[in-house]
């Protein structure tokens, strides 16, 4: 179990020392769920971080506003920044390490182990309790959430309100980090792609119906691109913004700026939409879950990512995050891979 | 008398290999299908993912990428890329409901004239039955 006190020691102790800018860690959410991003600047308020499974959000997506904040500052401040990683989170540390965009320097992390559980999915959460409000929440070691509420506790089993990729995820504690709170565990579960197999038991045609039906509720809000801490790049290829054409626009400015995508959340846009935003994530999607969790519209985005997951660990036995040295899975190849497809 | 569909395919052929593969077999004067749509680029590993899908998003009904033989690229390892992210895209479309013989991928050296029409010809053939691809297209 992750002893809270030792965290909050432990972040108290690296500001007071002036090792770290500040910590990103969590702290109570006013609703009770979930847990809200705090940024902890005073040793004096590392009392309120917070350590439980209604800490749901992937941290790691603030390095990139950090790494634009320090961009624009005069005399930056170099001191690294604390943060507070799960599992899944400090894999996407180490995909950023391996794309160069922050290195070990810029970060001082303090991994939690999320040990045999993970986090909470909202929707199974609010089905349980049934309108009643939460007020804390907690393991009771034996796989059990425990749930006080103003009208007494609720027992559930871990596997009924568990997030989905937390079922399915390959490694619960942190696989880089400073200082580890919890145990160390590392699992292989049966069930890891249980989710897309699903989909891919469907025949063609189901499976575009499901997903035209998914695609056709997108309103292209793009909480999805900005809450994904892999969709670091300055200038989207999706953005018709950085595509004005005024009255001097010459010829040859418009011709290399192509217009790949439609604003319009039409269909075949938005499908379009999803399939870029897919592709530019083979091989980096940590599987956090973040993207399908800011959906407005439920969009079940996550299966696409698992997808490539899926088929980059069968057709290229290629693992997302554990090493920080590997070549990236789209810039990279190997003599044996497989070919079949092609004539 | 309602006419026959004739599939609309998109080609892109790599400049080295499979461009000069089409060309030698017009020169040589084969017959095949008029239904393709070359587009000549530098190498099979600098098509995009989004060239793909943009093609499908215009309207074409069949894509086909088109490379040297693994061992034959001009740039090398170029092929071996292209290997690795076309069967990524393959999957993923293929996962979201299109048809996957409406997405291919051969090798076409310069000198297989003949492989080039063969494939185009068997390409047609398979894209003639499943009628006008609408799921990706934009909608007019």
């Amino acid at each position: 179990m992750v002893n809270l006190d030792d965290l909050k020691k432990e972040a108290h102790r690296i500001l007071e020392e002036n090792k770290v800018k500040y910590i990103i860690g969590y702290s109570q959410g006013s609703n009770g769920f979930p847990a809200v991003p705090a940024f902890i600047r005073n040793p004096e308020d590392s009392d309120n971080l917070i350590w439980n499974p209604a800490c749901i959000h992937n941290l790691t997506r603030f390095l990139r506003d950090e790494k634009k904040r320090k961009a624009r500052e005069k005399h930056p401040d170099n001191r690294p920044v604390g943060i507070i990683v799960k599992g899944c989170d400090s894999r996407a540390i180490n995909v950023l390490l391996q794309e160069n965009y922050i290195t070990r320097e810029d970060v001082f992390i303090l991994g939690v182990s999320c040990e045999d559980t993970g986090v909470i999915d909202e929707k199974k959460l609010a089905k349980k309790l049934m309108g009643k409000m939460a007020l804390s929440f907690d393991w009771d070691g034996n796989r059990n959430l425990v749930v006080t509420t103003k009208n007494g506790e609720i027992k559930i089993n871990a596997d009924e309100v568990l997030a989905e990729r937390c079922l399915e995820c390959p490694a619960q504690s942190p696989v880089v980090y400073d200082i580890l709170f919890g145990d160390k565990v590392k699992r292989s579960p049966e069930t890891r792609f249980e989710s897309v197999e699903k989909i891919e038991k469907l025949s063609t045609e189901e499976r575009w119906a499901f997903w035209k039906e998914q695609f056709d509720k997108c309103i292209r809000c793009y909480a999805c691109r900005s809450v994904c801490p892999m969709c670091y790049c300055d200038e989207c290829v999706v953005d018709t913004i950085s595509f004005a054409v005024t009255a001097d626009t010459t010829a040859e400015e418009k011709a290399q700026k192509i217009k790949w995508i439609d604003k319009s959340p039409v269909p075949s846009e938005t499908f379009f939409y999803h399939m870029v935003r897919a592709i530019h994530l083979a091989g980096r999607c940590i599987d956090c879950g973040e993207c399908e969790r800011v959906c407005p519209l439920d969009i079940p985005i996550r299966f696409l990512n698992k997808k490539l997951e899926k088929e980059a660990k069968n057709l290229f036995d290629y693992e997302v995050g554990f090493d920080p040295n590997q070549l990236s899975l789209v810039s990279s190849f190997k003599d044996e891979d497989p070919e079949d497809f092609i004539r | 008398m309602a006419e026959e569909f004739e599939p609309k395919i998109v080609a892109f052929l790599c400049k080295w290999c499979s461009s000069a593969g089409s060309d030698l077999a017009g020169v040589s004067r084969m017959q095949y299908p008029s239904n393709v749509v070359p587009i000549t680029v530098m190498c099979s590993g600098s098509v995009s993912p989004l060239y793909i899908l943009s093609a499908f998003n215009k309207g074409a009904d069949g894509v086909l990428v088109s490379g040297c033989h693994p061992g034959d690229c001009h740039y090398i390892k170029g092929n071996y890329y292209a290997r690795r992210r076309i069967a990524l895209v393959k999957e993923l479309l293929e996962f979201t409901g299109l048809e996957p013989e409406r997405f291919q991928m051969s090798w076409v050296s310069a000198a297989e004239g003949k492989k080039y029409t063969e494939i185009i010809k068997d390409f047609v053939k398979i894209l003639k039955p499943l009628g006008p691809q609408k799921k990706l297209g934009r909608s007019q």
